[in-house]
């Protein structure tokens, strides 16, 4: 059986057989409290992998370790074949490959819609101005709000701020997209406007790793599915095996407290 | 209805709110009586002054050493170069950038014009009103079609460097006339202008050093700052003075063995020098305030995006950072303009030192009241000018913030 098989869905997205992200053994530490014991978890391509847990068990300290807004203490963190450590001197060539999407949208306060969007662009990517006007254009009606290129943050909702957030970071046109309890922050009404749009990510094929509780999502588009507790990866598996089956004590009574 | 917080009661009610408040009793209405009696002497005292027994010709004898000082009439054409450059560049921003009519500007700058007439013989009156000529030509400029449409970016971007080339041809232009002879309001606003623009960067670069991961930048940091702070500006005024001929320049001379006495020419300068380091000190201390109010989700969403640290400072940081702290950088300003008066000390002869002047003149012997009103109505003019720059900037700059 293959591993798209296995993903339980009918083959419009291949997940690829190359791990795009290994960690191996990854600790870290905020003084003298361990936020990671010892994270061991690869990511092939096209995989959207999700990631659930209580508060404080490590899975945002995890997945800022991936872009190296959190240095890891020990272990490797392995992403598109470059190693992460101190030595390396293209990290902002990484970070614009990984888009990262927060839990408080993290918008740029001062500047318009547009200007979120094309900032990277111009500035990483060296973009002229009318080819970064049409990328945000491209990526403002993918998410659905093309009207609002030229508001500022503070006018807009909050799921609509978080969809600009997405075309952010899908401006770099990164191959991998962390998001970090994307709709944490939102209504109830706005939640599934974002979520639609990360659905609709996961079937382009874009590799992406999302910690959230949102199980409706976690069930349709998760080809896998990680369980943390207190730093370490209490589970793993399909996201059948998990919402039919869960093996560990912690794992169901985490389920239980939420479904 | 309420202005700064005091209910101001209806014109009907008016009369039974001061029964209640001011009349309430017999020991309230003797207040009352007794505080209005001592207001209206202090007024009538005050006007009797002003408009009876003040002689104000002590300041119109002395028109030019309170504008220039020592500045010759001859070479003052150098500093009327300078402010219709300033007021024509002025105008052009304006257009360029305010969303409000410049009525409010010349408003401003019409208010002011008593105090100029005041001053001067026709020949000055014309050149001040010329300058106010000056900005509406810069405006009409900037509102033209293709500087108000198509060009708009480039011709910020343009304004921008101008603003930042005129700093040194005011200097050059002006610095044809030794600096010893400035003095009244130019030198006050030399001082007051150069200073702000002089210590600013290096109050921002502070504030960043301060915040420095390497130790070594942020040691030098914080004891440049907590050191200048704790000492008051008259005496770093006396410190560059005295020891900075010592530090730099003069010192070879005495090398040389060629003695160095009197007045340099150079008092200006070192009083300059003073005045940036002790604000640069201040203002690295409110653009580390606005560094703090800056959320660390806005540095890490930049880092995410794969900007580097000085684009993310550049676009990001400093922007909403100094957005967050324009009244207290205008107020460090205002407070920096009227420090200037200080200088005094180096015996330069600012503002306050032509006030004095006059007041030593055999003709106009004591009298001290008439110039420093004078002085301090000038001194006010421009604080309030700028305090009510600050609220536009600010209201420029609010859009689309919460």
């Amino acid at each position: 059986m293959t591993q798209d098989q296995m993903s339980g869905r009918d083959g419009e997205k291949r997940v690829g057989t190359r791990n795009i992200i290994e960690a191996r053994d990854v600790e870290k530490w905020f003084g003298d409290f361990q936020a990671l014991r010892g994270i061991t978890m690869s990511v092939k391509e096209r995989e959207v992998v999700v990631i659930m847990g209580p508060s404080g068990s490590g899975k945002s300290t995890f997945i800022r370790t991936i872009n190296r807004l959190e240095e890891h203490d020990k272990g490797t963190i392995i992403v598109d074949g470059v190693e992460l450590n101190n030595d390396l001197k293209n990290l902002e060539k990484i970070r614009s490959e990984v888009g990262m999407v927060f839990q408080q949208f993290n918008l740029f306060p001062h500047l318009t819609v547009e200007r979120n969007i094309t900032l990277a662009l111009s500035h990483v990517r060296h973009f002229k101005k009318a080819d970064a006007h049409d990328m945000a254009m491209r990526l403002l009606e993918r998410v659905g709000i093309p009207e609002q290129v030229d508001k500022y943050p503070a006018q807009l909702s909050g799921g609509q701020q978080q969809r600009v957030a997405i075309a952010r970071a899908l401006a770099m046109q990164p191959k991998i997209m962390l998001f970090d309890e994307p709709t944490s922050a939102l209504d109830p009404e706005m939640i599934h406007e974002v979520l639609d749009v990360m659905r609709e990510l996961a079937e382009t094929g874009m590799t992406m790793i999302v910690v959230t509780h949102e199980m409706g999502f976690a069930r349709e588009a998760a080809d896998r599915f990680f369980f943390f507790d207190e730093g370490v990866i209490v589970e793993e598996g399909t996201p059948e095996h998990f919402f039919t089956n869960p093996q560990e004590e912690r794992t169901k009574l985490f389920l239980s407290q939420i479904l | 209805m309420t202005v700064a917080g005091f209910q101001i009661p209806d014109r009907r009610v008016a009369w039974r709110w001061a029964r209640e408040n001011l009349f309430d009793g017999s020991w309230n209405t003797a207040l009352t009586v007794g505080m209005v009696v001592l207001i209206g002497v202090a007024l009538y005292g005050v006007g009797n002054f002003v408009f009876a027994s003040a002689e104000w010709e002590a300041i119109t004898a002395n028109r030019k050493l309170f504008f220039i000082g020592a500045y010759p009439r001859d070479e003052a054409w150098r500093i009327w170069a300078v402010i219709y450059v300033l007021a024509g560049l002025g105008g052009l921003s304006w257009a360029l950038w305010s969303r409000i009519s410049p009525l409010l500007a010349i408003g401003g700058a019409i208010a002011m014009i008593p105090v100029f007439v005041f001053m001067a013989h026709g020949e000055v009156a014309l050149l001040t009103l010329g300058s106010l000529a000056a900005f509406g030509g810069g405006y009409a400029f900037g509102k033209t079609p293709a500087l108000s449409g198509r060009y708009r970016n480039t011709a910020r971007t343009v304004a921008v460097f101008l603003w930042i080339a005129s700093l040194p041809f005011s200097w050059v232009l002006l610095d044809g006339v030794p600096t010893r002879l400035w003095g009244g309001l130019l030198l006050t606003m030399v001082l007051t202008v150069f200073g702000i623009t002089i210590a600013f960067p290096f109050g921002v670069l502070l504030a960043l050093g301060r915040a420095s991961t390497f130790p070594v930048i942020r040691l030098f940091c914080v004891g440049f700052i907590e050191i200048v702070r704790g000492v008051p500006l008259i005496t770093i005024l006396f410190m560059a003075f005295f020891l900075l001929p010592l530090a730099i320049g003069p010192e070879r001379t005495i090398l040389f063995g060629i003695p160095v006495t009197g007045v340099d020419t150079a008092t200006v300068q070192r009083a300059l020098a003073g005045i940036v380091i002790f604000a640069a000190a201040y203002l690295a201390e409110i653009v580390r305030g606005g560094l703090q109010a800056v959320p660390r989700g806005q540095t890490e969403a930049a880092k995410a995006l794969g900007l580097n640290t000085f684009h993310i400072l550049g676009f990001i940081v400093l922007p909403q950072a100094l957005r967050a702290v324009i009244p207290a950088l205008v107020g460090q300003f205002i407070s920096l303009f009227k420090d200037t008066s200080l200088v005094l000390v180096l015996a330069l002869t600012d503002l306050l030192g032509a006030a004095r002047q006059v007041s030593a003149q055999p003709d106009f012997i004591g009298r001290q009241a008439e110039t420093l009103l004078f002085i301090a109505l000038i001194y006010w003019i421009v604080a309030f000018n700028m305090s009510r720059a600050s609220q536009q900037i600010e209201k420029n700059l609010g859009v689309g913030e919460r």
